[in-house]
């Protein structure tokens, strides 16, 4: 587990890492989050004062209609956008009062992304994708990617590592944009609907092995998707409608339409 | 897996177009660099045919303006000067063509070769020049042109005077370039003598060569003075500069010369960058992801831009080794055939090709910028929300 080095140079077993992480502090906390989008004389309130917490080593999934704001509020947590008003902590910093040059440095450190169309680049090699997010490291080249194999180890593809992405499939190259998410060991992985463009075996997968990211590794994951089927996996589910978070009754509402959706007999996991 | 890797996997990622691009900026540079070695090989073109020690005096007033012949001998007389021969324009035409097609001139037989030693005129070419009164010496392009060979008779009508001579190719010119006829001008006095009942009288440009190659400009100075508020005032120049007046239409074509090198460079200049801004436009996405995973706003930027860079600068590197063979190549040729020889003097110096150089470091600059801030500056959600 010797690769459990973060950024900072710490090292943690994943015990310890567990530790550290379950403090009392949430992982993430939002105070009061509005994200408004200005078009002209037009406003659209993407995010209207949403409040949550996640504590750290959570698998949490962000679910709504489209248009509701789940990716508005993953991109606020993720350090991709500031908010128009409230507040935005993640790992003790707190993010809506950095700029955009200041978020850039603080994702390298502390976030990993996925994304639904994988978004690997073309001309690298498997090896050379899930290394790039250490090129703003200070590592050297061979400890690079001797990490980036590390990472491409835990997703099941170590035998890939020379392949280039159009010789990988869906599923492959999105367990690969996993392994790029992972290999800088960050406190947070947020990933909007990975499952969106795989088909049920692939996307059973991927659910799988980000489940697998939490329990192993402690990982802090947040997953925008509208796969009902997504709700076995995870420790707790948000529910999002015209920018708004769901409470009480009407959380559960949603929650046991999707359960329905589902029509697996799947079984409910824990409400917020 | 570095930056530089990123960079070249970038450029690799089209290669046909980034081999036209390639091609079209080097073969542009090349082309600049060799028109930016005119102005330079034009010079030295004059430099090959004067000499820096002969000068030439003729009327103030032009050289079509003729000087009394008298002036002849007094030059001859000037401390410093080694040698004066006067040249009289005949403006012989050959056979029945009707106009001049070559330059034929009067000069003094027993002078020319002490004014053109450095022609190398074979001594018994000289000697028989003086001999015989009808006498001439053919410079080796007319020679050639014409396939005359030392001992053949010619006619040459004179377009200045109602005079026929009737000549004797009794030497060579040895200049590949020249196509110079020197005819003797004691022979054309005693026609006009025998016509009208006077003589020649006259001269039309007074060839001077110095002993000094330090006191040109003196000599020149005191041979004008001499002749100064005189029935017909002098002027002198460095043959030189005499050649550079005659073809004063050379500045304006230097002058074109430059503009198209200039239109040459923006011509590449719109193409690199319209290269640039499809290659960047066509993965936004992937650039989109590069700034989600943290990459700064000046990192992709610099990327971005040093793949227009490394493109230019190496096409630009091609070019000026493309310049450098062709121009070498011309050299040879030129020394293979004559005709090609004023090519010859196109030589790329360590300036020439250096402004080749900063042309495409400039061009791949320029053309990427726009594009590079463009891509770098847009907010990374922004980016997502219109590609996703
Ligand atoms: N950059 C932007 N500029 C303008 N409007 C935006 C922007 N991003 C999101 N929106 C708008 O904000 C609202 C919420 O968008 P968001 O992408 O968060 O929805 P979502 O829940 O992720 O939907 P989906 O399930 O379709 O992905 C939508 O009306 C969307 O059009
Ligand atoms: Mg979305």
């Amino acid at each position: 587990m010797s690769w459990l080095v973060s950024p900072k140079g710490k090292r943690y077993t994943v015990a310890q890492m567990r530790w550290v992480t379950n403090h009392e502090e949430p992982l993430v906390r939002t105070v009061a989050v509005s994200r408004i989008y200005r078009r002209g004389v037009d406003e659209i309130r993407a995010l209207d004062r949403v409040s949550l917490e996640i504590p750290a080593g959570h698998f949490v999934a962000f679910m709504g209609p489209s248009g509701s704001g789940k990716s508005t509020l993953m991109n606020l947590l993720a350090g991709l956008d500031r908010p128009s008003s409230g507040e935005v902590w993640v790992a003790g910093q707190r993010l809506d009062i950095l700029d955009e040059d200041e978020l850039a440095a603080w994702r390298a450190r502390h976030v990993g992304l996925i994304f639904q169309f994988f978004n690997l680049i073309p001309v690298l090699s498997a090896r050379d994708n899930v290394a790039l997010p250490l090129l703003l490291t200070h590592l050297d080249k061979r400890e690079r990617s001797r990490r980036a194999d590390i990472a491409l180890r835990i997703v099941g593809l170590q035998d890939r590592a020379s392949h280039y992405p159009r010789a990988l499939s869906g599923g492959e190259q999105q367990r690969v944009a996993i392994a790029r998410a992972l290999v800088t060991d960050p406190d947070l992985i947020v990933a909007d609907e990975p499952t969106g463009d795989l088909d049920a075996r692939n996307a059973e997968t991927i659910l799988s092995l980000l489940r697998r990211l939490r329990s192993d590794f402690g990982k802090t994951i947040i997953m925008v998707t509208h796969d009902p089927r997504a709700l076995r996996f995870v420790d707790m589910a948000f529910h999002l409608d015209k920018g708004t978070l769901l409470e009480g009754e009407e959380a559960a509402r949603a929650h046991e339409a999707i359960v329905v959706a589902a029509s697996g007999g799947v079984v409910g996991h824990v409400l917020p | 897996m570095n930056y530089l890797k990123l960079v070249f996997a970038n450029l690799m990622r089209n290669k046909l177009r980034t081999g036209m691009t390639f091609g079209a900026v080097s073969l542009a540079v090349m082309l600049v660099v060799f028109l930016l070695t005119m102005p330079a090989g034009l010079d030295a073109l004059l430099n090959s045919v004067a000499s820096n020690t002969r000068v030439s005096v003729h009327n103030k007033a032009g050289i079509v303006y003729s000087l009394p012949y008298s002036y002849v001998r007094k030059v001859r007389l000037v401390e410093g000067v080694a040698g004066a021969v006067g040249t009289t324009w005949f403006g012989g035409a050959y056979e029945e063509e009707g106009r001049v097609t070559f330059p034929n001139f009067a000069v003094e037989a027993e002078h020319v070769g002490a004014v053109y030693p450095d022609y190398g005129i074979a001594s018994q070419h000289l000697e028989d020049f003086r001999r015989y009164r009808d006498g001439a010496l053919v410079g080796r392009q007319t020679m050639k042109r014409y396939g005359w060979k030392v001992g053949d008779r010619i006619t040459l009508k004179s377009t200045a005077w109602a005079i026929d001579l009737d000549l004797r190719i009794v030497g060579e010119i040895p200049l590949e370039r020249s196509p110079v006829v020197w005819i003797q001008r004691s022979y054309l006095d005693e026609a006009l003598v025998a016509q009208r009942g006077q003589g020649l009288g006259i001269v039309h440009v007074i060839w001077v060569r110095l002993e000094d190659p330090n006191r040109v400009e003196e000599v020149m100075r005191t041979i004008d003075d001499m002749f100064r508020n005189s029935e017909a005032e002098t002027a002198s120049e460095t043959e030189k500069s005499f050649f550079g007046n005659f073809f004063g239409s050379l500045k304006g074509f230097i002058t074109i010369v430059l503009l198209v090198t200039f239109l040459v460079a923006a011509c590449v200049l719109v193409i690199a960058a319209n290269t640039a801004s499809m290659a960047i436009r066509e993965r936004s996405s992937e650039i989109a992801v590069l700034k989600a995973v943290g990459f700064p706003r000046r990192v992709v930027f610099a990327s971005l831009l040093a793949e227009s860079a490394l493109l230019c600068t190496s096409a630009g590197v091609a070019g000026v080794a493309l310049a450098y063979v062709f121009t070498h190549g011309l050299r040879s040729f030129a020394a293979v055939i004559p005709s090609l020889g004023p090519l010859g003097s196109f030589l790329i110096t360590p300036a020439v090709a250096a402004q080749g150089l900063l042309l495409s470091v400039v061009v791949g600059a320029v053309s990427g910028l726009v594009p590079a801030w463009g891509a770098a500056r847009k907010p990374v959600a922004e980016a997502f929300h219109e590609l996703f």
